[in-house]
């Protein structure tokens, strides 16, 4: 199977992941969004090792996933805190500050 | 593929006892059934009422699942090195101590700070 | 051979690996890297401490380590730079991972020194009023609990500190440190990584107006997030476009830059990478994108603002400070050492960001009406001037862009600090209104206030003043008159906005239900004396630090 069809798979993933974040309110689910499109750049780091047949690329993805999970520590922590005091995780209350 | 063959047979020795457990089990045990035995099992706690409205639960399972999530990716780290240990000689096992030596900090902190504890 | 043979062989060929299987061990300098070893040790020494020390012995342990940590640090890099590290020795090490140079030396050593300024003013208790009998700093009691909440009463009345603080100062510095120095795409990703995830957590933990604190938080962590993968998309492009993401190399192993420029000796299958121009355009693009989230600069600017407001004042002066120093010193180093080759494509779309990043951060300015909001406009309209710089693709760029982030990070180091004192009984007036006729009322505070405003404002005699001549010059001499030119009127429109500050404190009488000036520690004193010292120095004797930071301004390739 030609690997180039990977790429566009990475790709598709990290746009839908990218609109995701944009577009959805709930700072949990923007998050998973985040989430999605480091797993797609991993999907591409994998691919793009294959082809190049070097390793480089697959040693970057386990850093990546060790780096997505302590963002999701981080996040998650932020983001419970945030919920308890306002018991809302939508984005569209984060209206404190404006101009 | 021979040398596969020692594993097709553990699989199958595990499968078989399983299935031969779980039958037995089925016919011949005695069957009373109580509140607790019906619920849905969560790791020996209390299970948690059907969320109303969209799923809210306690605070402690994000932290617990937080910090599973953190100490179980570091150990990713390990694999490529358990994996030709040998070849990378006392150079990876030092490097290897050191980090799992720092993984062990933030564990005493945790410890420490009461972030193990379910109540 | 019977079956259980080959399993037993399978577990036991580690043993007989002959010698030469042997995976060569790669080569660490400890020593040239052992500024940030230092700064990272110490801080894991801090959690250590956290863990173990009794809380009421914990803060002023704390603070021990965390400035012994950082005097250390810092005397390791000046022995560096002593040792010829920054010029004539200057190479790469940890097998081509981290750069020590020059530009990699001078911003360690200012980051090192901002953060131990900002270290004082996170120690800062005395400020706040004693609560419970206990002193008391910037910040939460109990970051965990919910604001107004009885577990909050609790912690309070407890007299519990966050003193988490100063180990996650530290890891912030330590990622900042490498930031500027890595030479690989990897490591710019981790350190990117390792400096902002404790900075999203100590914006969540200001002592006052909590929620809005929290708010900040999610923001800056939902965007930086964002920005972050769109850095590593553009860095798995051109890992794709290169087969590497080491910066440089040799024509045999080659790093990106040789790629790029056709020097190096590719395989068949990179040599059908290296055809796709796509691949290195997006990618490049997305990894500047994912800088330039960091610096501030417009379009990627709409977090700055709200996160500088919300987040606790000492932390936001670190951050505004010490990030962008980071973040600065790596983006010199990627468009000056991998994309060089690339600059007719990068030059004209970064005229365009440093253009409306100066034109913007100067106009909204304007508008507001809250200091730290204000501080946050001037410093997206400062990172707007420091692209000029950059912009030049010289040495004399490389250098004026190091000297304006020194001139610049401790200025705003000295004002977010200023701008702690001033307290109502609502915590910090940050309230422009409010400012009205602090003149009169503590003439000190307001002349030191003035005097970081007028070295914002570019005045001559500043600190501010020199750095925005540097770059300017830097810039013009590379062919960007156009660009000097906006600068410059960017520079006076926001000169307008500074100086109607001073106007206000000074010739405007002070409302009677007026904030109050505290009386500081001589913690935060030294970081705004600091502060003063450093604007009058660089003003008025710029020579010395434009001669050391043109000696540093040469990037190892």
């Amino acid at each position: 199977m030609n690997p180039v069809y990977y790429l566009y798979l990475a790709a598709l993933l990290f746009t839908i992941g990218a609109a995701g974040v944009l577009v959805r309110k709930n700072a949990i689910i923007v998050f998973m969004c985040v989430e999605l499109m480091l797993n797609a750049c991993n999907l591409a780091f994998v691919t793009f090792s294959r082809l190049h047949g070097n390793l480089d690329g697959q040693i970057i993805a386990f850093f990546t996933m060790v780096v997505a999970a302590a963002e999701v520590v981080v996040g998650l922590a932020i983001i419970v805190t945030f919920f308890r005091s306002r018991h809302s995780a939508s984005v569209d209350d984060a209206d404190l500050m404006k101009l | 593929m021979n040398a596969y063959a020692p594993i097709l047979v553990l699989g199958g020795l595990g499968a078989g006892f399983a299935i031969f457990s779980v039958i037995t089990a089925s016919l011949t045990g005695p069957k009373r059934y109580n509140r607790a035995k019906l619920e849905a099992y969560e790791c020996g706690i209390e299970p948690t009422p059907q969320p109303a409205g969209g799923g809210r639960f306690p605070i402690k399972y994000y932290l617990t699942a937080m910090l599973f999530i953190v100490f179980d990716i570091e150990i990713v780290f390990l694999y490529p090195w358990a994996v030709s240990f040998d070849a990378l000689g006392l150079f990876g096992l030092v490097e290897m101590l050191l980090f799992v030596l720092t993984v062990f900090v933030a564990y005493a902190y945790v410890w420490r700070r009461g972030g193990l504890e379910w109540d | 051979m019977s079956a259980t043979a080959v399993v037993h062989s399978l577990l036991t060929s580690a043993a007989a690996t002959p010698a030469a299987d042997r995976i060569p061990t790669p080569h660490i300098e400890y020593a040239q890297l052992s500024p940030v070893l230092i700064v990272l040790g110490t801080a894991t020494v801090g959690v250590l401490a956290e863990a173990f020390l009794p809380r009421r012995s914990r803060y002023w342990a704390q603070l021990g380590i965390t400035v012994v940590g950082l005097a250390a640090a810092f005397a390791a890099i000046i022995a560096l730079a002593a040792d010829g590290y920054a010029t004539t020795r200057a190479h790469i090490a940890a097998m081509g991972a981290v750069a020590v140079d020059g530009p990699a030396l001078f911003l360690q050593g200012t980051i090192v020194l901002i953060a131990l300024v900002a270290a004082f003013t996170f120690a800062e208790r005395r400020l706040d009023p004693v609560a419970h009998g206990n002193r008391v700093d910037s910040f939460a009691a109990q970051g965990s609990a919910v604001p107004g909440s009885p577990q909050e009463m609790k912690a309070v009345r407890a007299g519990f500190t966050t003193t988490e603080v100063f180990p996650l100062l530290l890891f912030a510095v330590g990622g900042m440190m490498i930031f500027p120095a890595a030479n690989d795409l990897l490591t710019l990703f981790v350190s990117l990584e390792v400096f902002s995830l404790p900075l999203y957590l100590l914006c969540a933990l200001a002592r006052r107006r909590r929620l809005m604190s929290q708010e900040a938080a999610v923001k800056y962590f939902l965007l930086g997030a964002f920005s972050s993968a769109f850095l590593l998309f553009g860095i798995a492009l051109l890992y794709g476009y290169a087969g590497t993401v080491a910066y440089t190399g040799t024509a045999t192993a080659p790093g990106i830059a040789q790629v790029i420029d056709g020097s190096a000796n590719l395989t068949p299958a990179l040599a059908n990478s290296t055809g796709n121009d796509a691949l290195l355009l997006i990618g490049g693009a997305m990894v500047i994108m994912g800088l330039l989230f960091k610096v501030g600069a417009v379009p990627f600017h709409q977090w700055t603002p709200d996160v500088y407001q919300g987040a606790p004042t000492p932390v936001t002066g670190f951050m505004a400070a010490a990030t962008k120093v980071a973040a600065f010193g790596a983006l010199l180093r990627l468009l000056y050492v991998v994309l060089p080759g690339m600059r007719w494509d990068w030059r004209p779309v970064m005229w365009g960001v440093a253009i409306v990043t100066m034109v913007i951060g100067a106009i909204v300015a304007v508008t507001q009406t809250d200091v730290k909001r204000l501080l946050a406009y001037s410093s997206i309209a400062h990172a707007g001037f420091l692209l000029a710089g950059v912009i030049a693709v010289s040495p004399s760029g490389v250098s004026s862009v190091l000297f304006y982030l020194v001139a610049y990070s401790f200025v705003t180091l000295g004002g977010f600090a200023v701008v702690t004192l001033v307290r109502d009984a609502g915590g910090e007036a940050t309230h422009l209104s409010k400012w009205a006729g602090l003149g009169r009322r503590s003439p000190l505070v307001a002349a030191v206030f003035a005097v970081f405003l007028l070295s914002f404002a570019g005045i001559p005699l500043t600190a501010g003043f020199a750095g925005k001549f540097a770059v300017f010059q830097a810039a013009a001499q590379a062919g960007a008159v156009p660009l000097v030119v906006i600068g410059v009127i960017a520079s006076a429109i926001a000169a307008f906005f500074y100086i109607r500050v001073i106007v206000m404190m000074f010739f405007s009488e002070p409302q009677p239900d007026g904030p109050t000036v505290a009386i500081p520690s001589p913690l935060t004193s030294s970081a705004i004396a600091i502060g003063v010292v450093v604007t009058l120095v660089l003003g008025v004797a710029p020579q010395y630090f434009l001669d050391l930071a043109g000696k540093a301004g040469v990037f190892v390739r």
